[in-house]
């Protein structure tokens, strides 16, 4: 790395504004021009360049993670996930965070021993610092791989996300059901009697909550005057697949009443039953003959249920939904169900893009590394290898910000 | 380092000027910046005060820790002026840009009218839930929205 150069400092010159006067070139007889560089910047070229590079990189990440957090902080009230709805785990982000601030700390050795000649030394440490940096994105890499398991990837197709338990939230869960459940219907029709009981099971379970969470939830809201209890029923199922700890109290008060009221209708059903003053459906319970209120959302290949049926199928669903401490999503997790997480969609898209532009960048230094400890690592080196911890540092400097941006708020 | 003789300003700048004690201070910095991360997760974990609050003191914290990493590790501390140049405009463009960008992107949903919830991201249409448990929601039959910032 030689110097920076600037204008030519003539020395003798005929400048106008010399103040030798008139005698410039007539001293120095043999016509001679010295020539001395002077440094514009009294900093080595590369790092000059590097530091220009770092300016651009502030404002590569100065405008990431300033969008974020206008962004984070102008979702309304209550509606941005917090770090256990979408599996962020504060203690490996701090793991990182203390990684990397190690691998800062072990690179300025590095560079302190090889200033000072001694070359096995720094060497020592920059293959530490590149050692950290590994370690670093193992620790990510588990990260996005717990997060993918669970559904939430940075868009669609692959991310289950829906931002709002509504009608369109339902009519996603009903596709999926339905697409669990035509492979297994198709092999038990191959398979017969070889059909595993495990699967049928799980057959089992899908015509359940087909049945009584779904097609009721349907029901619900098509048939209800009170938007309301429309969106406390979509809630309900939205809970079961995916609950969050925020709506813990509303999914109680809607499951609770939803509870009262069946089981209110299913007396009242059975005291018009053996009530004697109601003859004819008496008679008509017998003959099979008793039509229930037509749905207009029933599909040709389903069997539409009577009042009774379906009140003590929900019921029972209820009940059962006491269990899913976690979720659906979460113990019978191949149901891979979408689950409802407010601004999940617009959190997923921000944390991908920080990190993902965040690990591009350890990864890049990492390349450095690789490239560097082959090298002896003396006084002449030393140049090189600062340039190179001004990056490293840069790159620790920009996760100190996204720490606790992202996993502490 | 000094293979420029006939410089005359061979030495000056070129961040010669820190021997001796310097390993010293780099490890203090660094346990200096081990404590400060520290402080902010157990604020984060364990403090009672309210959101503001705490993301205040997150955010001062992590400005102490990047001072500290720019200060010491990156060696700007003995460097000569043109630092300045590099870092104030850099401080300035990032909080400005932030601040700039609230009223237009931050503060959007200040102005939806009904019409507009149903087609945001955010689920806010109340349900007979929220009576009971002080959620905001969505303005109900020309209620107005109240200013919804910050808190989660």
């Amino acid at each position: 790395m030689s110097d920076t150069g600037s204008a030519p400092h003539d020395v003798g010159s005929h400048s106008p504004d010399s103040s030798h006067g008139e005698g410039g070139g007539a001293e120095h007889g043999h016509g001679h021009i010295h020539l001395q560089y002077q440094p514009g910047l009294p900093l080595p070229n590369g790092k000059l360049c590097l530091w220009l590079f770092l300016s651009t990189e502030i404002m590569f990440f100065a405008g990431l993670i300033g969008t974020y957090i206008v962004l984070r902080f102008g979702a309304p009230s209550g509606t941005w996930p917090g770090p256990h709805d979408v599996h962020v785990e504060e203690w490996l982000g701090a793991l990182n965070t203390f990684v990397l601030l190690f691998s800062s700390f072990t690179i300025v050795m590095a560079l302190e021993y090889a200033r000072a000649n001694q070359p096995v030394l720094a060497k020592g440490f920059l293959l530490a610092t590149f050692l950290l940096g590994s370690f670093f994105l193992a620790v990510k890499a588990y990260e996005y791989n717990s997060k993918f398991q669970h559904g939430i990837y940075p868009s669609h197709p692959h991310s289950l996300i829906y931002e709002r338990a509504d009608v369109y939230y339902v009519g996603a869960v009903r596709q999926k059901l339905n697409d669990l459940r035509s492979p297994l219907e198709q092999r038990r029709a191959i398979e017969g009697d070889d059909f595993p009981a495990e699967d049928a099971e799980r057959l089992a379970f899908i015509s359940q909550l087909q049945d009584h969470m779904v097609r009721w939830t349907e029901r619900k809201v098509t048939f209800t005057d009170d938007p309301m209890e429309a969106n406390d029923t979509m809630l309900l199922m939205a809970h079961m697949i995916y609950p969050l700890h925020r709506y813990d109290e509303q999914a109680e008060f809607a499951r609770n009443k939803e509870l009262r009221a069946i089981r209110e209708e299913l007396e009242q059903l059975a005291a018009r039953r053996e009530a004697s003053l109601d003859d004819t459906y008496q008679v008509a319970l017998l003959q099979d003959d008793v039509q229930p209120v037509e749905d207009p959302l029933a599909d040709d290949d389903f069997v539409e249920l009577d009042d009774e049926t379906r009140l003590n199928g929900r019921l029972e669903l209820l009940e059962k939904s006491e269990e899913w401490k976690k979720g659906l999503n979460e113990d019978a997790s191949w149901l891979h169900l979408p689950m409802y997480i407010p601004s999940g969609n617009m959190w997923a898209s921000t944390y991908f893009l920080m990190t993902g532009f965040h690990a591009i960048h350890v990864l890049v230094g990492l390349i450095i590394f690789a490239l560097a400890l082959p090298l002896h690592l003396d006084g002449a080196r030393a140049n090189f290898l600062e340039n190179t911890g001004l990056y490293w540092h840069f790159v620790d400097l920009v996760w100190i910000f996204l720490f606790p941006l992202l996993y502490l708020f | 380092m000094s293979e420029h003789g006939h410089s005359s300003s061979s030495q000056g700048g070129y961040a010669d000027d820190h021997h001796g004690s310097n390993l010293q201070t780099f490890r203090m910095v660094f346990v200096g910046l081990l404590i400060a991360t520290v402080v902010s997760v157990a604020t984060a974990q364990w403090l009672p005060a309210p959101p503001h609050v705490v993301w205040a003191i997150m955010m001062a914290v992590s400005c102490v820790k990047a001072m500290l990493v720019i200060t010491f590790f990156m060696h700007l501390l003995w460097e000569a002026s043109w630092k300045y140049v590099l870092t104030i405009p850099a401080t300035f463009m990032s909080v400005l840009l932030v601040l700039l960008l609230i009223p237009d992107i931050g503060k959007r949903t200040k102005m939806y009218s009904e019409e507009r919830w149903r087609h945001a991201s955010h689920p806010v249409t109340q349900t007979h839930g929220d009576r009971h448990s002080d959620h905001e929601g969505a303005p109900m039959d020309g209620e107005e929205q109240p200013d919804t910032e910050g808190r989660n």
